[in-house]
């Protein structure tokens, strides 16, 4: 007899129920309401306000870029109780310097089959985080399109819409600011990193500079590959592929960067209205 | 959530790119949530179909206060339970006789085999409608059992009662074949 989790996990994480729609029902069902929309020629203005950490929790490239950190931090620490690493990268001192970074930015980019809003492969993010403050610029088209700020200490969220010139400040509660402070929670790490299995990739050259390659499965089975630098000791590249086929790369990393020092806050401009 | 609020916003001031990436967006969630409710896929695009109109036709109306594919989800779920009841009142006996068969999104193999996964879908089609749609809301809606029984005006406890009692019955359709 099959245990009731299994079941649940085939149909929540396995989505066996899902299926495709055909071209055909998409031509009829938006012929139809696209025509229903040209009738109604509505003009009204929402009046809500956006809840911005949850915006941002639900971008599906979001939840990569935070899981690809938790993946090359997991990564190092599980490759500390390793029996002695063989090659040139020290990942105990990954594990470290990524700890002890002050704030790290880098670039992402990936695909989700779920949301086209991700605008792979023209569009990209770049990201600026440390303990105390978080920054994502969304662009499209090599333009700037999006901006979300959030100020932990200052318990401050700031969403900008550049291209409809508008903006939102809004409060972070507690819980918010102490749930995505997480991702640098060393003992989480640790106890996800003791959860994954891995091996070696070996070394390779990525834009000039020589790193090696640690890849892993997530517990929700999706892999992650991380690229750290010989050198330097700091991942370069990592990788992300989920199991519905969407993917995550993040790279251009400069790390220990002091973020307070870099005037990370969005300036929103005077003509931008709020939302 | 911001990308819904803004495609939203332009959707309300008439632009056809914003409702049609809304609907590209959230298409596939809510037909297979109206076909594993319905078992029938025409009866899930009817489903879909209508769901959007009536999005359309009320966007500058109501206010979003959840995520909009909950929003929509507890639309297309509200319609197929209409849908059924209304079914129920048909004249029994009006068989179809070209039932289209769904393209069905392929999962990681390592769990279940083919044959399992087809027995699968066939067995949750059997399980009682208001326990199925529970099961399907929670598991593939992603809706907390609060929300269900939020947007059915049900004691969240009956909601679980009904989950609990909902993945029984299809634990026990699957044995039940099994044994034979």
């Amino acid at each position: 007899m099959k245990p009731i989790d299994w079941f649940e996990k085939l149909i929540r994480d396995l989505h066996v129920l899902e299926i495709n729609t055909s071209a055909e029902m998409d031509r009829r069902i938006l012929h139809d309401i696209l025509k229903v929309q040209k009738e109604c020629k509505t003009t009204k203005l929402a009046g809500t306000q956006p809840d911005i950490w949850r915006i941002i929790m639900k971008s599906s490239i979001t939840k990569l870029a935070v899981a690809a950190i938790i993946v090359a931090i997991g990564l190092g620490i599980l490759a500390i109780i390793d029996t002695g690493s063989k090659s040139g990268v020290a990942w105990a001192e990954v594990a470290k310097n990524v700890e002890a970074s002050r704030g790290v930015i880098f670039r992402a980019r990936g695909t989700s089959l779920r949301d086209p809003n991700d605008d792979w492969p023209n569009g990209y993010r770049i990201f600026w985080r440390s303990t105390a403050v978080s920054r994502m610029d969304v662009y499209r088209g090599g333009q700037i399109y999006r901006t979300i700020y959030l100020d932990y200490d200052g318990k401050t969220t700031i969403g900008v819409l550049h291209d409809a010139k508008k903006y939102s400040k809004e409060a972070m509660s507690d819980q918010t600011a102490h749930a995505d402070k997480g991702w640098s929670d060393p003992q989480g790490l640790l106890n996800l990193g003791l959860s994954l299995e891995h091996h070696t990739l070996g070394q390779k050259t990525i834009n000039g500079v020589l790193c090696e390659g640690i890849e892993g499965t997530g517990p929700d089975g999706s892999t992650g590959r991380v690229w750290v630098g010989v050198e330097t000791g700091y991942p370069v590249l990592v990788e992300i592929e989920g199991v519905d086929g969407s993917t995550g790369t993040m790279d251009q990393f400069q790390w220990n960067v002091d973020l307070s020092a870099e005037g990370v806050e969005p300036e929103i401009p005077a003509d931008y209205e709020p939302l | 959530m911001i990308e819904d609020k803004i495609l939203l916003w332009k959707m309300r001031h008439g632009s056809s790119d914003a409702l049609s990436r809304i609907y590209e967006k959230y298409k596939s969630d809510l037909f297979s949530l109206a076909n594993s409710l319905l078992h029938d896929l025409d009866a899930a695009e009817d489903v879909v179909h209508d769901v959007f109109v009536s999005f359309v036709k009320s966007a500058d109306e109501f206010q979003l206060t959840g995520s909009l594919k909950g929003y929509l989800l507890t639309c297309v779920a509200n319609l197929s339970r209409d849908r059924v009841r209304a079914r129920k009142r048909e004249v029994v006996g009006m068989n179809k006789t070209d039932i289209a068969i769904p393209d069905y999104k392929i999962p990681s193999q390592a769990l279940i085999s083919a044959e399992e996964l087809y027995r699968l879908r066939e067995a949750i089609a059997k399980v009682p409608y208001e326990q199925r749609e529970v099961v399907i809301m929670h598991l593939q809606g992603r809706r907390t059992f609060r929300q269900i029984a939020e947007s059915q005006g049900i004691p969240i406890g009956t909601i679980q009662s009904r989950y609990r009692y909902g993945l029984e019955k299809l634990r026990s359709l699957l044995d039940g074949e099994v044994e034979k």
